[in-house]
């Protein structure tokens, strides 16, 4: 069974772009426009193996999300990805404190982003 | 012009003596008590009877006269006309520049709608292509018996492989997007600035100062989200500095 991933942007064209590489590399994709809906799914009982998210967000940013999953029970492990044009040295600092598991800067290259996923999610 | 320049625009412009406040009535009244206290004075230094309480008399009107000007904060003197005149299209001026940084802002905002627009667009078209070339080449392999199944398979797989490229490189109208964003700020913090400038002028008696453009140049560096426009603002600042833009991926 193809692991799930939950993607979390709200830029329609990174979620389509993201779904498209991930799709073809066998995973199975959720997708959500904003920090709240993705806690909306998760509280109804999404179980994603890996969240993927931006920083940059409407009301709740993808570090206070990442804070928000961190706390619910069943998530304290799992990973979460940031993927953000942000770039400062501190943001990311910000984001491995909050116990983000890795960074990617946009936009992404297909390949590197199979690569991370991969050795995120080794069993695919 | 926005309301609260207008009316320091039309004191500066008009020269016309501003509403009634309680300061300017107590300054207005010791300027009187001094004037009063400056005619005794000379009326009873001119009459030799009393030059001392004439000096005495002048010393309090003047001192009387000082704290007048303090609360009326007229101590370095009203402004002359040509001054005011040129303070008030200054002022007019910053009006009309803030209508045209509005106008950039709006421009960005219509920009990015039509990219994101077209890039959501060709995103959909070129995943819809995706599925229908993997359903054709999976009915090649079950039905295709009497074609060259491995050669049919192999061109679609050929055209299907720059689709995931193409869609890749439509994350560019969310770093668009982004970028516009950045200029809206830079366009606020400057319309914010531009204010801050209208209300000071004119007033020579006050206290708060401006922000000056070092502090707001430094505002829009703080507000830079990507190492770029962090780039682009050292350049002109006249810094040849270019950030570290560390790793494109990292795992922690």
């Amino acid at each position: 069974m193809p692991s799930t991933i939950l993607i979390v942007d709200d830029s329609v064209t990174i979620l389509m772009s993201m779904e498209a590489i991930l799709s073809k590399g066998g995973f199975t994709v959720m997708k959500s426009t904003s920090g709240e809906d993705a806690m909306t799914q998760l509280q109804k009982g999404a179980k994603p193996a890996l969240i993927i998210t931006d920083i940059h967000m409407g009301q709740m940013s993808g570090i206070d999300l990442i804070k928000k999953v961190r706390v619910m029970s069943g998530f304290q492990f799992t990973p979460i990805l940031v993927v953000t044009t942000e770039s400062q040295q501190s943001k990311r600092d910000e984001a491995r404190a909050a116990k983000a598991t890795g960074w990617l800067v946009k936009p992404v290259q297909p390949d590197d982003l199979m690569k991370v996923v991969k050795q995120i999610l080794p069993k695919g | 012009m926005p309301a609260n320049v207008l009316p320091l625009a039309s004191t500066v412009a008009m020269g016309s003596a501003p509403l009634l406040t309680p300061r300017l009535a107590i300054g207005l009244m010791l300027g009187s008590c001094a004037c009063g206290l400056a005619g005794a004075g000379l009326c009873l230094a001119a009459s030799r009877q009393g030059p001392g309480f004439g000096v005495a008399a002048a010393g309090l009107a003047a001192g009387l006269a000082w704290l007048a000007g303090q609360i009326l904060g007229f101590s370095h003197g009203p402004l002359p006309g040509p001054i005011r005149l040129l303070l008030f299209h200054v002022i007019d001026n910053l009006a009309q520049y803030r209508a045209f940084t509005k106008l950039l802002r709006d421009q960005g905002q219509s920009i990015t709608r039509t990219t994101g627009t077209a890039a959501e667009n060709i995103a959909t078209v070129m995943t819809d292509m995706d599925i229908t070339l993997e359903a054709l080449a999976a009915a090649v392999r079950r039905d295709g018996a009497g074609f060259n199944q491995e050669l049919l398979v192999s061109e679609l797989r050929r055209i299907r492989a720059p689709i995931i490229g193409i869609l890749s490189v439509l994350q560019f109208q969310d770093v668009t997007q982004q970028q516009f964003a950045f200029l809206n700020r830079l366009s606020v913090i400057l319309d914010e600035h531009m204010m801050r400038l209208a209300s000071q002028l004119g007033d020579r008696g006050a206290k708060e100062r401006v922000a000056g453009f070092k502090e707001m140049f430094e505002q829009a560096l703080a507000d830079c989200v990507m190492d770029s426009q962090r780039d682009d603002h050292h350049a002109a600042s006249g810094l040849s500095t270019r950030e570290d833009p560390g790793l494109k991926v990292e795992l922690f």
